[in-house]
């Protein structure tokens, strides 16, 4: 188990404690706390993994305890564990799922496969190291992790949030032209998600030195503009049987 | 009494019920871990959700109905909660009665309707055609055991019947007067619940929890707080109804509890019905009891 201290991760500088507002930090102590302790997660289940969640859930170990519940959207979720290798195809579905998440959000990647290819490193369709494509968190590493060590993990993840220290998801936004261009690599040239991320960097005022970059401007000229979904309800639109009279 | 007294009542009537619905929803997730024989969570979990959720930093919003709506399902619950009568206060329950509160707490459920239908996500639309099927299905034997109710206490003002209950001890309470009524409203409560096997709109594994599959944030933080006050205003309505309303607080917190004990001791060990089956066991039996009730009261 590693907490990625090596990766150069631009910080997120904390409210200095001696301006004299104590109820600032008060609060902002009591939502790490209370991040800390619920924790959603999303298991996107890719590989042999996934097998050691259900007894980490169930009466055996109990994770409720702990206050981390299974959640079945992107959305409602906090951490994306992904349990197993990524190859090529899954991985674009992982970073949709990423993308769609609310910060706070966390990654997690359990099983050596997501550390670093593992069996699969000759494998020319595997994602080798997730980290490249997403901020990991926390891995759990193992072929495959027992429920201890998967619990021992989260345990991990959750005094980090507490301490303030688990917060990755601004590096995606402020390094998005580094992972851009990871998946760009991987995905090619006009590799697009319907989640505008540069648009919510710069709405909640998490830009940094390299959200822009030469990926985000290739993929600004490849890119179809985001458009809202409308709903129709003309008649025309419904699929009509061939024999069927106009 | 005063104006400021009663703005009083009012503030406080959804804070007390907030605070015992955040502690049955602990007990509904202990009651499920008891039956799966783990530990469960801690004693400020509901808590620790809802806060977190509130904290979150980004949002997902999909425009102004789908906010409107998060704010019509908590609020359609506030307004439930100032005409039911607590111990020591009445808040506007003088004015209102059970007809007012029926039509108040379908308000959260058009609310998610209207909200989830902006989100324009295929799993939240069948969630809420779901929902409002499941609505339809509990409401008319809700409606029935009303009727009988009110006909047996000739008034649906919840202070009148909450006083003609308290003046024989347990012989005048409605469970005691009119039993098959009670019976079949404790079966419609199931159902108004949600719960499993009536969970048919929620169904994590089938339509991805239906109505709040797009909701992160403060929206689902905003669905956790309804769901405390669901629960209270469901078990307040049918312990003001037929368990003599609350005496004190002791006594009314114990009957609180035990009513809402009762459908979640039996949920977590049933799969989910289909939504036609819901239909015809909600609609056959207790429709069919609540009919025979009323028959009874009437005689």
């Amino acid at each position: 188990m590693s907490t990625l201290k090596n990766i150069p991760v631009v910080s997120h500088e904390k409210p200095s404690g001696g301006t004299g507002n104590l109820l600032a930090n008060v609060f902002d102590e009591l939502m790490a706390f209370c991040r800390s302790r619920s924790l959603f997660m999303l298991h996107y289940c890719t590989g042999c993994g996934a097998i050691e969640l259900p007894p980490a859930m169930t009466s055996r170990f109990d994770m409720e305890r702990l206050g981390i519940q299974p959640m079945v959207t992107p959305r409602q979720a906090d951490i994306l564990l992904v349990t197993g290798y990524v190859s090529t195809k899954t991985l674009k579905r992982i970073i949709l799922t990423y993308e769609q998440m609310n910060s706070p959000k966390y990654v997690i990647g359990i099983c050596s496969c997501t550390v670093n290819g593992g069996m699969y490193w000759q494998s020319y369709a595997t994602a080798k190291k997730l980290n490249d494509y997403l901020p990991v968190d926390m891995y759990i590493a193992g072929c495959m992790p027992r429920p201890e060590a998967v619990i021992h993990g989260l345990r991990e993840l959750m005094e980090n949030i507490k301490k303030g220290e688990s917060d990755n998801w601004r590096d995606y936004y402020r390094r998005y032209d580094h992972y851009l261009g990871n998946q760009q690599r991987l995905f090619g040239e006009n590799w697009q998600t319907p989640t505008d991320i540069i648009g919510e960097a710069r709405h909640y005022d998490l830009m940094g030195p390299e959200t822009l970059g030469p990926h985000t401007a290739l993929l600004e000229q490849h890119q179809t503009p985001l458009k809202p979904f409308e709903m129709t309800l003309g008649l025309a639109d419904l699929p009509v049987r061939k024999d069927e009279p106009r | 009494m005063n104006m400021i007294e009663l703005l009083t009542e009012l503030a406080v009537m959804p804070l007390i019920a907030f605070t015992i619905g955040l502690f049955m929803v602990l007990m509904m997730r202990k009651i499920a871990a008891k039956i799966q024989r783990r530990v469960g969570p801690p004693l400020l979990q509901p808590l620790y959700d809802i806060v977190k959720l509130y904290a979150k930093k980004t949002q997902n919003s999909h425009g102004l109905v789908h906010d409107i709506g998060i704010i019509m399902a908590v609020g359609g619950y506030i307004a439930a909660e100032t005409m039911l009568p607590v111990p020591g206060m009445n808040g506007i329950a003088a004015k209102s009665g059970l007809l007012a509160l029926a039509y108040v707490i379908m308000i959260p459920s058009l609310g998610l309707a209207l909200g989830v239908g902006q989100c324009a996500n295929p799993n939240g639309s069948i969630g809420i055609a779901r929902a409002l099927t499941a609505m339809l299905a509990y409401d008319v034997p809700f409606v029935i055991i009303i009727f009988g109710a009110s006909w047996f206490y000739g008034s649906n003002n919840l202070i009148d019947i909450v006083a003609h209950q308290q003046a024989g001890g347990i012989a005048t309470w409605g469970a005691a007067k009119m039993p098959v009524l009670a019976i079949a409203a404790l079966f419609s409560m199931y159902a108004m619940l949600g719960k499993q096997p009536f969970e048919i709109y929620v169904a994590p594994a089938e339509i991805a929890t239906g109505p709040m599959v797009e909701m992160g944030g403060k929206y689902l933080g905003g669905l956790f707080v309804m769901q405390c006050f669901q629960l209270f205003t469901a078990s307040a309505i049918y312990v003001t109804m037929f368990l003599g309303g609350g005496e004190n607080w002791p006594f009314f917190l114990v009957k609180l509890f035990a009513i809402i004990a009762i459908p979640m001791s039996m949920a977590f060990v049933f799969p989910r019905y289909r939504t036609e089956d819901v239909l015809a066991v909600v609609w056959r039996w207790p429709v069919l009891l609540g009919l025979a009730g009323v028959w009874l009261v009437m005689h």
